[in-house]
């Protein structure tokens, strides 16, 4: 805090504030439950939905708190008969010309119409239906985003974000009085690259993904909490996953995480959809060159490679891969007097990147590849050289090769068979730190349950390392 | 017995009273000719001293308002607003000052220019009156050509630059900081208010506005005086206002008059009584925004801010509209809520929603397919729409519904109870 | 399409910036210019007035849409203006509405056949005191009746559509 904090009086406890900010931020940080849909930690408050009303001894009328400034000693209701009289019928006419149609609206479940209903409203409808206002409905705004004009309550969220934050300017408010509603100009759409989130801002069921709706109701989803792997920005995410009966435990979205340091509330719609590349052309078998295996019999094989070939040995790992992960590839460098390397050039993307959270380089530990002293400059490497791959994306360029991949060789790929292919689970199966490109550490939690019995690649390189190998956690200590 | 007093109307009536050559004639900017021996703090003195009240419909204090632009500011431009936006139901007396006499508005806002240090001037008027603004766009080119307006005005070494800024319809930009918005290019949705007391912003810049006849009303204050103004009126209504009639009386139109004047005295002596010998209803006292006054109230009634107040209504703009014996309140209540439900912004949820729903509500009782929970429907949503939102809208439309239903329930019911039937 | 500014207008716009603080205060007074040019406002227009201005499209258009007077669609060569409100309403503005349907043969909102009458309601004119009144684009023509609404037409018809 920059000033000194004062004392006011909420619902008759004295609390400690900081009077540079309005009432209702400092209100809702404290653990107040205030109803509101304009305001918006990121976006401010426009003053516009009158949701936010708390009584202030002194004041003839209720107030709006987004608009109240904090003076020390004041006295503040939240709670009681009259102001809770003035929500419930603020929300009454947020709802008269709203389609009430919860039972098909994707947003239920994670609507603050439908929780303040529950939490103020719970009245007997005073609208005759012939009385509602219709608007258009399922308008494609462009970008996944998909609008329902009868669900807005015109908090102007959307409209603020790509005003202020992306500065793109797509959307408005058109027409007046209870005819206006959120539009794009006619014939254009969304075209910023962080669009989808105004689903996310949008408080009701008027903006809600095309890629998201219909597929899973929120009341099922498991929430855990982890780092976006698209690039080296790490925008703290949430990942939405769930388990059902005769089901893999499947991911359907991913949802910025506050993170004030890295991307405060946002994610780029590439990194926001980049759940899909977890779950979708895995490899689940193992093969020496285009034959299947059993897993067992590949393991064999592999460390029949690594004890009796002569070659000498070149590991390329992939730059999105945990320091945790990084760690024990250079202790399995160092059992088979190996050359570790993990060339950083395949991820420089200038077209992605920009001046806000997408950044050019693309793997999402590049730093912390840096900071174990892994060489990042590609080897040149012939079939004289035995290359052990691990998801490195240039790392299938010579025939002597041993592949550890996620993903099934993409088929439009030239690409030589490796002598040996082991498959090995996604990001999100296991758990990690990543350092992203600012150098700020961040922690993945393991989101799946093992679906299949793809090992992770620390289950695969346990058949390889002594148990008994301080070295790669001293190591990793070091470099974080 | 009613005594003319013409201080804003005084060049009305002359033939071409909007050229500058009649208005030079009958004393247009001789307050101007003799700057010289005036200075800002004086003319503000004066304004203040007068007690002159803005005669936009708020009835605040000009003199204070004008207050609120001392100061440095950081050096920034002072600029001043002149809010001709006249849109409210019943009201039509600025447009008589735009066509009659736009020089008396062109001196006020020079000496108000003056007064408060600002050289751009700025006149915001509605669309719809364009025949109006071409009258007044002939004045204010006729003033620049006779070196009144412009780098030096009348040869003093003081720049005044007026502009007319267009509207285009929407009864809100009435509303001082919605008027700002629509200045600046916006929607005209009216702004938060400030923490604390300020002039209004103009792109960040402290402003003034006021409306086109209490600019009018300033060229008298300072040639005359404030005393002079203050004679009539009464103490805390001084001076006179552009009331105006319409509806049922025989000579509707805009008539200056002392405020405290007896409304029945005036709809007689200016508007000829009710039309066709008719028996008077009620009379809608200061435009569609304030609350609707029943024969026995208006007989009570005297045309000031107080006296008003004191019978629950408002003096408002001073626009009366009278009804005779004919008049269905409902159908009346129904039309002021058509035109609430259009002119709302949409900015504020209790305002957008409930203007609507009113209107949907009435329209059913009109239909005969209301029932008796409506009125009680009407009054609550009317609560919701009273001191909730930004502006003074939703709560002006809640007064004049509440009003409505309370003094005139029993022609409410009969479309309730009947059923179906007439 | 596209759309460019009348030399005019572009002169007149230049001035008038010169007038105010910032070019944002321009929208309006452009906005008028682009219906006055092509008789609505086309998204071209549109975007005319958001370069001139500094807005970006989508304000524009959110402000194009905000005020009653400007058309995203062509009218027809003369808008009929009828004032609704109170004062009008209770000096017969019904039975001029009403007159007004019969002889056009159409409804408020739609236009004739021949494009030349689009018939439309309003809110409050100000012009109470001669009620009941209508603006015929931008004249105001009062104490209506419908024989005086009979001529009125007469004339704008026989002028064939030129202002």
């Amino acid at each position: 805090m920059s000033t000194q904090s004062v004392t006011i009086t909420v619902d008759g406890t004295p609390i400690e504030v900081n009077p540079d900010r309005m009432l209702l931020p400092e209100l809702l940080d404290k653990g107040f439950s205030i109803p509101h849909f304009c305001y918006q930690e990121s976006l401010g408050s426009d003053g516009n939905c009158r949701m936010c009303m708390v009584e202030i001894a002194g004041k003839k009328r209720p107030q709006i708190s987004c608009d109240t400034p904090i003076v020390a000693g004041m006295e503040v209701r939240t709670r009681g008969e009259s102001i809770e009289k003035v929500r419930r019928d603020i929300l009454e006419l947020e709802l008269i010309n709203h389609p009430v149609d919860c039972p098909i609206c994707d947003q239920a479940g994670e609507c603050s119409l439908q929780d303040y209903y529950m939490e103020y409203g719970l009245y007997q409808g005073k609208v005759d239906k012939k009385e509602k206002h219709h608007f258009d409905k399922h308008i494609d705004l462009g970008a996944n985003v998909l609008h329902d004009q009868e669900r807005c309550v015109l908090c102007q969220r959307c409209v603020r974000f790509c005003r202020d934050v992306t500065h793109t300017d797509e959307l408005c408010v058109a027409g007046r009085g209870d005819h206006s509603y959120i539009t794009t100009i006619p014939g254009e759409t969304l075209h910023n690259a962080y669009a989808m989130n105004v689903t996310d801002l949008c408080p009701v069921g008027a903006l809600t993904s095309k890629d998201f709706r219909f597929q899973q109701r929120v009341w099922f989803l498991a929430t855990s909490p982890s780092v976006c792997h698209g690039c080296a920005k790490g925008c703290a995410i949430d990942i939405d996953h769930a388990k059902s009966k005769y089901h893999d435990d499947t991911i359907y979205r991913f949802r910025p995480r506050k993170n004030p340091e890295i991307n405060g509330e946002f994610i780029c719609d590439a990194g926001r959809l980049s759940y899909k590349e977890t779950q979708t052309y895995l490899l689940r078998t193992c093969l020496a060159k285009e034959e299947i295996l059993a897993d067992a019999e590949a393991l064999d094989r592999m460390k029949a490679i690594l004890t009796e070939d002569e070659y000498p040995i070149v590991v390329l790992a992939d730059a999105n891969l945990y320091t945790e992960e990084l760690a024990a590839l250079q202790a399995f460098a160092r059992t088979f007097h190996a050359q570790l390397y993990a060339p950083l050039e395949a991820y420089h993307d200038p077209a992605f990147g920009d001046d806000w959270l997408k950044s050019s380089q693309r793997a999402a530990n590049a730093e912390g590849v840096k900071r174990l002293g892994i060489a990042t400059e590609m080897p040149t490497l012939n079939d004289n050289t035995l290359v052990i791959n691990v998801n490195h994306p240039d790392g299938h360029r010579t025939a002597n090769r041993i592949d550890l991949l996620t993903h099934r060789p993409d088929e439009n790929t030239e690409r030589v068979p490796a002598r040996l292919t082991l498959p090995i689970a996604p990001w999100v199966r296991s758990s990690g730190h990543l350092i992203n490109e600012d150098g700020i550490e961040q922690y993945c939690e393991q989101v799946l349950r093992r679906n299949d019995p793809t090992p992770t690649l620390l289950e695969r390189l346990a058949h390889f390392l002594d148990k008994g190998d301080d070295t790669i956690l001293d190591n990793m200590e070091t470099a974080l | 017995m009613i005594k003319d007093i013409r201080i804003v109307s005084r060049r009305f009536n002359l033939p071409q009273s909007h050229t500058l050559e009649v208005a030079r004639q009958h004393g247009a900017y001789r307050s101007i000719e003799t700057l010289t021996e005036r200075t800002p703090e004086g003319i503000i003195a004066a304004v203040e001293a007068s007690g002159l009240r803005g005669k936009g419909g708020g009835g605040a204090p000009t003199g204070a308002k004008w207050r609120l632009m001392e100061g440095e500011f950081d050096g920034r431009p002072k600029y001043v607003v002149v809010n001709a936006d006249e849109s409210e139901p019943g009201t039509f007396k600025d447009g008589h000052i735009l066509s009659k006499d736009p020089h008396l508005l062109i001196e006020g806002i020079l000496l108000t220019c003056y007064a408060l240090g600002a050289h751009d001037a700025y006149i915001y008027i509605r669309g719809e009156y364009y025949e109006r603004q071409q009258i007044l766009q002939h004045a204010i080119d006729e003033a620049y050509e006779a070196g009144i307006l412009g780098q030096s005005i009348m040869g003093h070494d003081y720049r005044v630059d007026l502009t007319v800024h267009r509207g285009a319809g929407a009864y809100i930009c009435g509303e001082k900081s919605a008027l700002l918005e629509s200045m600046e290019g916006k929607r005209g949705h009216p702004r938060l208010k400030p923490h604390q007391k300020e002039p209004e912003w103009y792109f960040g810049n402290p402003t003034l506005i006021n409306n086109v006849e209490t600019i009018a009303t300033v060229p008298f204050i300072v040639t005359e005086g404030a005393d002079a103004y203050r004679q009539y009126g009464t103490e805390r209504s001084p001076g006179t206002l552009l009331f105006a009639l319409s509806g049922h009386v025989n000579r509707p139109g805009v008539y200056e008059a002392p405020f405290g004047t007896s409304l029945m005295e005036y709809i007689e002596h200016y508007g000829g009584g009710i039309r066709n010998g008719g028996t008077l209803k009620a009379v809608i006292p200061g435009g569609a925004s304030t609350p609707v006054l029943t024969a026995d109230e208006a007989a009570q009634a005297r045309l000031d801010y107080e006296s008003m107040q004191g019978l629950g209504s408002a003096l408002g703009t001073g626009g009366m509209i009278v009804m005779d014996e004919s008049v269905d309140m409902v159908e009346a209540l129904k039309n002021l809520m058509a035109f609430y439900h259009h002119e709302s912004c949409g900015q504020c949820t209790p305002c957008r929603e409930g203007t609507g729903w009113v209107d949907a509500i009435l329209a059913r009782i009109l239909a005969r397919e209301g029932n008796r929970d409506d009125l009680k429907k009407l009054l609550d949503i009317s609560e919701t729409m009273n001191g909730k939102t930004v502006c003074v809208f939703a709560p002006a439309a809640s007064s004049v519904i509440d009003a409505m239903v309370q003094k005139f329930e029993t022609e409410f019911l009969r479309y309730l109870d009947t059923g179906g039937a007439a | 399409m596209s759309f460019t500014w009348t030399s005019a207008h572009r002169a007149e716009l230049d001035a008038l910036k010169e007038r105010y603080p910032s070019p944002k205060a321009l929208v309006l007074p452009a906005l008028w210019k682009v219906q006055e040019q092509e008789g609505f406002l086309s998204l071209e227009g549109i975007e005319a007035v958001a370069e001139l201005t500094g807005y970006s499209k989508a304000e524009v258009y959110g402000v194009a849409t905000f005020y009653t007077m400007f058309h995203l669609q062509p009218q027809g060569t003369y808008t009929l203006q009828v004032c609704k409100t109170l004062s009008c309403a209770l000096n017969g503005q019904g039975t001029i509405l009403d007159h007004l349907k019969e002889r056009l043969g159409i409804e408020v909102g739609e236009t004739t056949p021949d494009g030349q009458f689009t018939l439309t309601q309003v809110e409050c004119l100000g012009s109470c005191g001669t009620a009941p009144v209508m603006q015929v684009n931008d004249t105001l023509h009062e104490h209506l009746t419908p024989e005086s609404v009979d001529t009125l037409l007469d004339t704008l018809s026989d002028k064939g559509g030129s202002l």
